[in-house]
């Protein structure tokens, strides 16, 4: 290859700009990267990550700066065009068809004229094995789970002989173990001459994988280098441009303030629904955070959801909740809302915010569906009230309350969404992944909010696979596996070795 | 460099905390485009089409409209809320029509009335019931209930093809061609129909819930809207709104004529729907979005009809225009991939 020869890196994009609306999404980043390279790329949510990337893969073109692909000035119109060049980005939302089965999807775009179904699915049963996937690829794409489905994705990139795969929050979705799994794949990739392009939010996996860091800010190349040089603190203060005095999970747990036992607020026993949630018992305190760490399908977001309504437990033999000593069993969410017991979802953008409405009208709504709140009529000033009083209670930065909640970043449009369940003055708060998605000086707001909520005296549970954040947060935890709560830790006693060891095995 | 503007598309761009200030076609509602539209062909009718600004013609004009603006307020409430109305026409000619039989068979004024309106609303609540609790797409629900009230209209409760309306009823008459201070009766009720609708979804808890659950039904529900009866409410509201349109109808030409289920009229309600901004995904839109396709299908026909345009090619211009409508529906309101629903229209 020419292009080794002559030390000129597999790619590289000078002064690559792109705008939109009149404002610059990246503003002359030069980014390069070589073969068998893995390259990590951080910063904020909207600091221009996404922007390049897709820029890379040809799902935009830049406004002005060029790509070059070893030496060679290269346009990318479309994705095909990206594509015929090697780079395939593996997006965060599947771009997978979901009627189709696996190996369909892997080989699709692919497909010679005369496909033979067998023969097919035998090619991505050795692609799948080689690559230490657990994958049936006779399966349809639609059964699977968010962890399964990237590998697809994944293996879809490797048969398209990608030279640069792109990877925009890869691990986001995974559980721990498949984590391992993945990064071992990355290794393998990068063996072969692969050119790797690691998108992420979790500082420590970029720190661990990667050669190289660029980190971006405000559209803004602010720091390239080796991996080696960096610390995580280094990272965060090229990230945020400025020192934050506490990184936002690190020993901030608290001094343990509750000598006495809290008062029991809520007591799930036995719980049975279907085969996610086998058999669920654990207690809920006032003033107190709960946190319960597993893996993905163990059984921990259903068992929430059934508490707050939004699933139903088994009728028969479906094990008993009480709230204050009274046994509850709620249809719908409304009654358990009634009931001061709310769950905010793990995915805002799925059932989490009206994208068509303003923040204010997005709180008061929360508002409106509790009994206190309901009215006939709306009551203008009554909104503006709630919207203002919540934007500077929980910090939502955007121009005014009015503004459209599309036009949050990720952190704000969280901070809304809980807004919107917390203006019903829950008694009972579950937080299903409350941080995921959210910018490093959003998370440490969330966490603070979270804190205060329990100083309050609200009885708050949360749900997150990520241990820095159960760790920080919890004053106790409980790790669910295969449907069960198998291990309780108070939070003195508890370490990322001994959830993961009891989540896992 | 804090203060930066960053504007990105995709997963995180959502970061726009500041827009840079100035005119753009996105920010221009659609049915504000629309009216600009319908003013442009109504000076050029005025100019160009003889005998189309005179009194008379205006008022036919705002006639012949009307049914079809009070159709597309109920239609509209349900758009808005994610949901589709196709039983509307069924509804309004056989409950109307039924409404009229038992006037002329000796019922009260009332009681026909009340009968007629009961029944109505009994379908409106099985549409609602069967979309929102059975959980079938609106859709097929409302194709098969319309086609169910015709059928059941045809066979039990109606003698002919065309119900008259009775002699000396001259309130029903006076519903389709009476006056007020020289506005049609008809526009009146189109005006009125039109505030409730306004006053509904703009004012009250219902309509915000509305506007919730179309934008985002599981949100909505997660938050602790009472979806189902919600549900039922739109789908109650709209079959009422149809009955209305069906006494209206029936008043202008004193009959009705049931086989109007078999004509174009649900897809002209559409039309007018859509092309003023409501959009088929839910969530957005509003009375004045109808007002305006009103407005504008009305003297596109009317200016047809008088520049004698024949049928066939009034239905070309229609459906052109409706294209043309859900392409700019799309291009100030793209499909985002992210937030886009399995299932979206």
């Amino acid at each position: 290859m020419t292009a080794e020869q002559t030390g000129e890196p597999m790619l590289r994009v000078v002064k690559g700009t792109k705008m939109y609306h009149g404002a610059q999404a990246i503003s002359a980043v030069d980014f390069d990267i070589s073969r068998g390279e893995i390259h990590g790329l951080v910063g904020e949510n909207g600091a221009g990550k996404s922007t390049l990337c897709k820029a890379l893969a040809g799902a935009i073109s830049l406004t002005s700066g060029d790509i070059y692909v070893d030496g060679e000035k290269r346009v990318f119109a479309t994705p095909a065009a990206a594509l015929d060049a090697g780079i395939v980005m593996v997006y965060q939302e599947t771009s997978l068809i979901p009627t189709m089965t696996v190996a369909q999807n892997i080989v699709l775009g692919r497909e010679k004229y005369l496909t033979r179904l067998r023969g097919m699915y035998i090619a991505a049963q050795q692609l799948l094995q080689s690559m230490n996937f657990h994958v049936d690829p006779t399966a349809m794409v639609s059964t699977l789970g968010a962890a399964q489905k990237q590998m697809v994705e994944i293996a879809r990139a490797v048969h398209h002989r990608a030279r640069l795969i792109i990877f925009d929050e890869p691990t986001a979705t995974l559980t721990p173990e498949e984590k391992l799994h993945f990064f071992d794949l990355i290794h393998r990739l990068k063996a072969e001459g692969v050119a790797i392009i690691f998108i992420s939010h979790a500082l420590e996996e970029a720190l661990e994988l990667t050669d190289r860091v660029t980190v971006l800010r405000d559209g803004q190349r602010v720091h390239t280098g080796p991996t080696k040089q960096l610390t995580r603190e280094i990272l965060i203060k090229h990230m945020v441009g400025r020192d934050l005095s506490q990184t936002y999970y690190a020993d901030a747990r608290k001094p343990q303030t509750h000598n006495t036992r809290k008062k029991k607020v809520l007591s799930v026993q036995n719980v049975i629904m279907g085969k996610m949630v086998r058999n669920m018992s654990f207690s809920v305190y006032a003033g107190e955070i709960t946190g319960i760490s597993g893996l993905i399908g163990s059984g921990r977001t259903e068992v929430a959801k059934v508490v707050s309504g939004v699933l139903k437990r088994n009728f028969i033999y479906g094990g008993m909740v009480y709230l204050n000593g009274k046994p509850i069993r709620y249809r719908i969410p409304r009654q358990a809302v009634a009931d001061g017991i709310v769950y905010i979802t793990e995915d805002r953008k799925l059932n989490g915010f009206f994208e068509t409405m303003r923040i204010d009208e997005n709180i008061y709504v929360g508002r409106l569906a509790t009994p206190e709140g309901k009215a006939v009529l709306l009551s203008r000033r009554e909104q503006t009230r709630i919207g203002m009083d919540w934007i500077k209670r929980i910090n939502i930065r955007a121009i005014n309350s009015r503004a459209r909640i599309v036009e949050l970043s990720g952190g704000n449009q969280q901070k809304v969404v809980v807004a919107k369940s917390l203006v019903q003055n829950p008694k009972v708060v579950f937080f299903d992944e409350p941080t995921r998605g959210v910018d490093v000086g959003a998370i440490q707001e969330i966490h603070d909010f979270i804190r205060s909520l329990a100083a309050q005296g609200i009885a708050v549970v949360v749900i997150s696979s990520y241990l820095p954040e159960i760790l920080s947060l919890s004053d106790r935890i409980l790790v669910a596996r295969q449907g069960r709560i198998v291990e309780e830790f108070s939070s003195s006693e508890a370490t990322e070795e001994k959830i993961m060891y009891a989540a896992i095995h | 460099m804090a203060e930066a503007v960053v504007t990105t598309k995709g997963k995180e761009s959502s970061a726009v905390e500041k827009r840079p200030a100035g005119f753009r076609l996105s920010n221009v509602g659609q049915e504000t485009l629309v009216l600009g539209t319908t003013v442009v062909i109504f000076v050029l009718c005025a100019i160009f089409v003889t005998g189309f600004f005179t009194l008379p013609n205006i008022a036919t004009l705002a006639r012949s409209v009307s049914v079809l603006g009070i159709l597309g307020v109920g239609m509209t409430v349900v758009v808005i809320g994610r949901g589709l109305d196709l039983a509307q026409v069924a509804i309004l000619a056989t409950c109307a029509a039924w409404s009229l039989k038992l006037i002329g068979m000796g019922f009260g004024l009332g009681t026909g009335l009340a009968m007629g309106l009961g029944l109505a609303i009994l379908i409106g609540t099985m549409n609602g019931f069967a979309i929102a609790v059975i959980g079938i797409p609106a859709l097929f629900t409302t194709l098969a209930t319309g086609t169910f009230v015709y059928g059941i209209g045809r066979w039990l409760l109606l003698d002919g093809i065309i119900t008259y309306v009775p002699d000396n009823q001259d309130f029903l008459i006076a519903l389709g061609q009476g006056e007020i201070h020289g506005i049609p009766v008809p526009l009146v009720i189109f005006a009125l129909v039109a505030l409730v609708g306004h006053f509904i979804l703009s004012r009250t808890t219902a309509g915000r819930f509305i506007y919730a659950f179309g934008d985002n039904a599981e949100a909505a529900r997660l938050t602790g809207v009472s979806v189902r009866v919600l549900t039922i409410g739109q789908y109650t509201f709209s079959a009422a709104v149809a009955f209305l349109a069906g006494l209206v109808t029936a008043g202008s030409v004193a009959s009705i004529n049931t086989n109007v289920f078999s004509s174009s009229l649900i897809f002209d309600v559409l039309l007018i729907v859509v092309l003023g901004g409501v959009s088929l995904s839910g969530g957005r839109g509003s009375i004045a979005s109808v007002l305006a396709g009103t407005a504008l299908i009305g003297t596109l026909l009317n200016a047809m009809i008088l520049l004698d345009i024949q049928g066939d090619v009034q239905n070309i211009v229609k459906s052109v225009v409706l294209l043309g409508a859900i392409a700019l529906d799309r291009k100030l309101h793209p499909r985002d991939e992210e937030t886009a629903r399995q299932g979206d229209l």
